[in-house]
């Protein structure tokens, strides 16, 4: 899981040309938050799964399904296999029995409400997740910061968070050396739990002394090229809507009006016709 | 005082500084999850280095770093919502601040780091279990030990919030205090220099 | 090389808040035009030398100070350091570290001071272009920086306070942390600019290369003045340097140890040709 996380830190976007890429960053992020919240606003396992499934078409188009699909299985894949079983045998609301398992020698009954609900919140993480994917992937890296500067952000802000994305890469290749070095000289991953957490700081300690060296040489660094200067920061990339912009905003705005009548006239939950539960039951 | 012609200069490196150390802190949570990982333990390692910027450089840059690790794993693996764990990052920078103050961030005096731990251990997660119920479900986490403790709490009381809160707490306890001391050894070697920056 | 000073330094002594005496008395002058090498053992001050010139000493650290430092007419301790970033553009040991964090591909980092600084757009870009092709990495513009090499990466570093069009080029052992391609990939940019006639100040272990083109070199050792003069003045005083822990050109030791062991008597070199004819013209005289 980590390399993948450190695959998509390290990524430089691939010259490919789609639709997808074509769209403005600002754009796509407006369509990864609102999809988001409506994936939240509905609790129903099929219109989330729908959901997903349209967030992944798009991925499809925009020629990065099989990283997006990779990243949400990881998470979502083991959430479901714990949640629902355990949930559609100990949810507290459970009501509507589906099943009587047999299970050495006892009769454990299933539940439609804990199953359900084991399936619809991985869903919901998964649109995000999904959607997220497909707004960074997309995108190349100096649109982000260039969307980064259109929502007129601090440059100190901006700083900040684009540095970590570069630094990351940078700590875990270090990393990467300690942790060679230290193998060969003796250390092991295959022993008891003690002796492992007794190598946790030999690996940290190294690391951070070097990360924090580099901050130091960095800053310096930073402020030898002006970095403190009270100026207005020029950034040389620009943002523009074009017409594929407009058409897949107002796909948007038609969508939300659809999805506010639904709402209103079915429910939050119209297909599934799930109830939900906050109070301690 | 100083000799006849000498002039103290104010440091202005501060500022650049902590912009630079803000995502140094940010990585460094990444690497310490990494570093988890490869060593298989049973913790998260992830919230450490928010303890350490809060030890080295003070309240601002550990919860900032913190809660910008946070945005980066939400951008990149967890998924928008994850975002809201930021939150729970800066609580920790908090609590990390308030044992500072009150003189329980001492390595040398590990009786005193009791209290901190015990802030950590039950304080925090009751956080943790209101944000994992609100924006997450809570269900069971996806990993075998606390899952089991879910399912086992779950089962004898009924009560969806404890079977949440009690979950957390077996994951909460051995990682923060494993974090916390990490934090406290690594900030006590840091040279002086380093200190120097402090905000 | 002109005899107009730009720098000039006034009895200038700096301590770190955690490190006294860094630098005492300092008190001399860098002409425009002239390639000033700067050598002395660890810990010597040669790094808190070159941060003086661009006012990271003291604004950054703090600590304290004594006389003062004009960089062209500007007093180091009444500018901060963007504005002296015009003047002095400061080049560092570690390659990839310095780079900005922020720049995507070479050709930002290379405008990212001139970004900083708030130029337009089309400054930079043509400055940019200027820059790579003066330190040889025409055709980079699009690569990511951290996938270079050292050597290209000190380059680019080099590129990137280029663009800011300064007139004063400080290196602060720019070559130590590179392999030897990357070594002679750097100096041979550095040599470049000075023959172009940049001020150049250049810290270095690498006595052996200084040789070649430094004008004068001053030697510190313990933050204090030892020597400034002519190399090859500077660097002839092989007892001296070797007491305070410096190795001189080898040429030079070998110069030094046959009039000291051999009572051979003869002109000191300081670099390959100059051995050569030295050597040279003595084995033929016999």
């Amino acid at each position: 899981m980590s390399s993948l996380a450190t695959s998509i830190l390290r990524r430089s976007v691939a010259e490919v040309d789609t639709p997808m890429h074509r769209i403005d960053p600002r754009v796509k992020f407006l369509f990864f938050i609102w999809i988001s919240v409506w994936a939240y606003i509905f609790l129903d396992y099929v219109l989330t799964a729908i959901f997903l499934t349209t967030v992944l078409i798009l991925t499809f188009i925009g020629k990065v399904f099989s990283k997006t699909v990779k990243a949400v299985a990881i998470v979502v894949v083991p959430w479901m296999a714990v949640g629902i079983p355990i949930l559609s045998a100990l949810f507290p609301w459970n009501k509507t029995l589906i099943y009587n398992l047999q299970l050495f020698g006892y009769n454990i009954p299933l539940y439609y409400e804990g199953a359900a609900w084991g399936v619809v919140w991985p869903l919901r993480i998964g649109v995000c997740l999904a959607s997220a994917m497909f707004f960074l992937f997309t995108t190349e890296p100096v649109k982000l910061i260039a969307l980064l500067f259109e929502f007129k952000m601090p440059f100190r802000f901006i700083y900040a968070v684009t540095g970590a994305l570069q630094f990351t890469p940078i700590l875990l290749d270090d990393l990467q050396t300690i942790i060679q070095a230290q193998r060969s000289r003796g250390m092991r991953t295959d022993v008891s739990l003690l002796k492992r957490l007794a190598n946790y700081p030999v690996l940290i300690v190294p690391l951070t002394l070097s990360a924090l060296n580099k901050v130091q040489i960095r800053a310096i660094a930073l402020e030898s090229r002006g970095f403190s200067a009270p100026v207005k920061k020029t950034w040389p990339y620009d943002l523009s809507l074009k017409r594929i912009d407009y058409i897949f905003l107002a796909g948007i705005i038609i969508t939300t009006i659809i999805f506010i009548y639904i709402y209103i006239v079915y429910g939050f939950s119209p297909i599934s016709h799930l109830k939900f539960y906050l109070a301690a039951g | 005082m100083g000799e006849a012609g000498e002039r103290k200069v104010v440091p202005t490196g501060a500022k650049v500084v902590a912009a630079v150390m803000i995502p140094a802190i940010a990585a460094l949570n990444y690497a310490g999850g990494v570093i988890v990982e490869v060593l298989k333990l049973p913790i998260w390692g992830d919230t450490w280095a928010t303890m350490l910027g809060t030890l080295i450089s003070g309240f601002w840059v550990g919860a900032i770093g913190g809660f910008l690790y946070n945005i980066i794993m939400a951008l990149t693996l967890w998924g928008l919502p994850a975002w809201v764990w930021g939150f729970c990052n800066v609580l920790i920078a908090l609590f990390t601040w308030i044992a500072i103050k009150m003189g329980w961030a001492d390595i040398h005096k590990p009786v005193r780091l009791i209290p901190a731990c015990l802030i950590f251990g039950f304080i925090y997660p009751i956080f943790c279990t209101i944000i994992g119920v609100g924006l997450f479900g809570g269900g069971p986490l996806a990993k075998p030990l606390p899952a089991m403790v879910y399912s086992a709490t779950l089962a004898a009381t009924k009560n969806f919030w404890l079977a949440n809160y009690v979950q957390n707490i077996s994951c909460e306890i051995p990682d923060k205090i494993a974090s916390f001391i990490i934090s406290l050894i690594i900030a006590d070697r840091v040279p002086e220099k380093f200190k120097l920056m402090r905000r | 090389m002109s005899r107009e000073p730009i720098v000039v330094y006034e009895n200038f002594s700096y301590s770190y808040p955690t490190t006294p005496n860094a630098l005492v008395d300092i008190d001399l002058k860098i002409y425009r035009g002239e390639v000033f090498g700067v050598i002395g053992p660890n810990g010597a001050g040669k790094s808190t030398f070159c941060k003086s010139l661009n006012g990271l000493v003291p604004h950054f650290y703090g600590g304290t100070v004594k006389g003062r430092v004009l960089v062209d007419g500007m007093d180091t301790l009444e500018h901060t350091t963007s504005e002296l970033s015009m003047k002095v553009g400061l080049v560092f040991q570690e390659p990839e570290t310095q780079l900005s964090g922020l720049a995507l591909t070479v050709e930002d980092e290379v405008g990212f001071g001139l970004s900083m600084l708030g130029f337009p757009s089309e400054v930079i870009r043509k400055r940019t272009r200027e820059a790579l092709e003066k330190v040889g990495l025409k055709g980079f513009e699009k690569r990511s920086p951290s996938e270079l090499s050292g050597g290209e990466q000190q380059r680019l570093a080099i590129a990137t306070v280029l663009a800011m069009e300064p007139e004063i080029m400080v290196l602060d052992e720019p070559v130590a942390l590179l392999d030897p391609i990357g070594k002679s990939e750097v100096l041979s940019v550095v040599k470049e600019l000075a023959v172009e006639g940049s001020t150049i100040v250049i810290a270095e272990h690498e006595i052996e290369e200084l040789a070649y083109f430094a004008d004068r070199i001053l030697v510190l050792n313990e933050g204090k003045m030892v020597s400034l003069d002519d190399s090859k003045k500077v660097l002839s005083e092989v007892e001296k340097l070797k007491k305070i822990g410096i190795d001189p050109p080898s040429v030079t030791e070998l110069a030094y140890l046959l009039e000291r062991d051999l009572g051979i008597k003869l002109e000191y070199p300081i670099t390959l040709p100059e051995a050569l004819k030295i050597f040279g013209e003595l084995m033929e005289g016999g």
